[in-house]
């Protein structure tokens, strides 16, 4: 029967010649040495776009470990084909700590609570140091990015490790018991690590649904990160019969209903700030509402909301390559914006500034993690070749 | 069970399910419109092979959705702003930001409602009694037998060349099912 495809007909390695990785990584450091002169002439401005590429790169990775862990957790089929491209991603996390060591050297610059002239006079921050200190932020950080590495590692390798056996039982079952504690891990240690990158630069805001808020920003904007990956792949020509329409429509229905995720969970922070009215709490918006800012909070609402909702809605919309293509850029893009929005209204007040440090640093690191990306997905099959749900994945209708 | 009167339809057995998928392509490329499947499980390509529309309903919920949005706003623009103004906290009488919440559930609530009665509608529901239960073979359906029904109404039906046709692309069983 033509409609039972049971089997792979693709090749299953990512071509050798290639040169995408060798291109994203000339622009790395392209983006690195300029960066480098910018640390000399503007070192405030430098910390300040560092932490908002950083933050950017950080939600893309940590998105993709999430959508990783929850394949795993609820055992989906439908995901498998594409799943070694999130893998790859979340691998990635080995690095993520490194990339972090420079924001040490400008907490400074970026968070008030470490300025001891600042503490000496803000009785606030006073009483929050028990926790806002140099030395248990870093603590922290170092659990952050450990559990994270070994979470991102693991999965990677074991399913690695999956393509060279036959007998996978064992390790498919090791993936579940190591996602299901990973998720809970993983939901604590994101919402305090962007408590302390970026909602503790305002020493005296606090906002509970921080943590929700970066996250469903970061899985919204990964889903698109995936589907612009397997798109490409089409478009070289690879897994164009392993990777269906249905399996691109379930991924375009994934990105449609976490838009709508992202915008409830930013409009009820902003709602409940609004209606409550306290003084502490709407400060961090009325920086970022102030002046040209305000143009930024509205493309948010009506960019990557609006307008992705009603694009998504049609079930046809959804295999539309083209129009998922564009989507997923858009979404990323806002992605970048919305961490600009966040991060930089404390430096430039009022007045929306684009520095080049912020286009130099994001060549930076968007340079060198895809190009990392694309290193690690040439090394191994682009599909978890041995997984136990694979053949259900390729007869998704 | 008479003959004379007009009949329901007819009923094709078939042995599995792959019968049943060829098998209906078949009924569909022939021309027949209003036929039906009947198997204890769903099989997954079966609208295709039926040659099914995607169906309307979206669109009846999309519109129940719209009329909830512009409702809700109305609904608060015209209490909070026109009728009964009241000063809440220093904020505007038009507060946009908070009639978000009883504006997204009345576009849930009226969605919900398109959704139940425009299913509701396009099975036909309520409807006491099918037809097709005239038939003592029909409960295996829900067991361990596949079917195709081909209703009179149908304008290419026709009594004995439907039925040899449903024997032609391989009906294990065929029969005639009475109106009432």
């Amino acid at each position: 029967m033509d409609h039972h495809h049971t089997t792979l007909s693709d090749r299953l390695t990512f071509p050798e010649e290639n040169r995408i990785a060798t291109g994203f990584f000339a622009a790395g450091i392209i983006g690195i040495i300029l960066s480098l002169i910018g640390l000399v002439v503007n070192t405030e401005q430098f910390f300040f776009s560092y932490l908002t590429s950083f933050a950017f790169i950080a939600s893309l990775v940590l998105g993709a470990l999430f959508f990783v862990m929850v394949q795993h957790v609820t055992r989906s089929s439908w995901s498998v084909v594409i799943r070694r491209i999130p893998e790859t991603i979340s691998f990635q996390l080995i690095w993520l700590g490194l990339l972090f060591i420079p924001i040490l050297f400008g907490m400074e610059f970026l968070y008030e609570w470490t300025r001891p002239e600042r503490i000496a006079t803000d009785e606030l921050t006073q009483h929050k140091l028990p926790y806002l200190n140099t030395p248990f932020f870093i603590i922290r950080n170092v659990i952050y990015f450990a559990v994270w590495g070994y979470l991102g590692y693991r999965l990677y390798k074991n399913s690695i490790a999956m393509d060279l056996q036959t007998e996978v039982a064992v390790l498919d079952k090791k993936q579940r018991i190591l996602s299901a504690p990973g998720l809970l891990v993983f939901a604590f240690t994101v919402s305090f690590a962007s408590f302390d990158w970026l909602m503790s630069m305002d020493s005296h805001w606090f906002s509970t649904m921080f943590g929700v808020y970066y996250f469903a920003m970061s899985f919204q904007t990964i889903l698109a990160v995936v589907i612009l990956l397997v798109l490409y792949l089409f478009r070289k020509g690879l897994l164009t019969n392993t990777i269906k329409k249905a399996h691109m429509h379930d991924l375009g229905a994934f990105l449609f209903g976490f838009t709508v995720f992202y915008a409830y969970i930013a409009f009820s922070q902003f709602l409940l700030i609004y209606y409550a009215n306290i003084p502490e709490e709407t400060l961090w918006y009325y920086y970022r509402f102030d002046g040209s800012w305000i143009f930024l909070a509205y493309l948010f609402l009506i960019g990557r909301f609006a307008i992705p909702f009603f694009l998504l809605l049609n079930r046809k919309a959804k295999t539309n390559y083209k129009l998922m293509m564009g989507v997923s850029i858009w979404i990323i893009m806002l992605q970048f914006a919305e961490m600009f929005w966040i991060v930089m209204p404390i430096l430039h007040k009022g007045a929306i500034s684009v520095h080049w440090l912020d286009i130099s640093l994001l060549l930076a690191f968007f340079g060198i993690s895809a190009g990392l990306f694309f290193r690690q997905f040439g090394k191994h099959s682009m599909i978890p070749k041995n997984d136990p749900l694979l053949s259900e994945s390729l007869n998704k209708h | 069970m008479s003959t004379k009167d007009k009949p329901y339809g007819v009923l094709a057995e078939f042995d599995n399910p792959a019968d049943l998928m060829d098998a209906a392509s078949a009924v569909n490329k022939a021309g027949y419109k209003q036929f039906d499947t009947h198997s204890p499980f769903p099989i997954h390509g079966m609208d295709d092979a039926m040659g099914l529309k995607p169906s309307k309903l979206g669109w009846i919920v999309l519109v129940h959705g719209l009329i909830g949005l512009m409702g809700g706003v109305a609904l608060q623009v015209w209490s909070m702003d026109i009728a009964y103004p009241v000063h809440i906290s220093g904020k505007p009488y038009l507060n946009f930001p908070a009639f978000v919440p009883v504006t997204f559930a009345l576009v849930i609530l009226l969605s919900a409602f398109g959704t139940f009665f425009g299913l509701f509608k396009m099975n036909k529901l309520p409807r006491l009694h099918n037809p097709l239960f005239n038939s003592d073979r029909i409960a295996k359906a829900t067991d361990d037998s596949f079917f195709i029904s081909i209703q009179a109404t149908d304008p290419i039906f026709a009594e004995k060349k439907t039925i040899e046709f449903l024997k032609e692309i391989g009906a294990t069983h065929t029969e005639i099912i009475p109106e009432s």
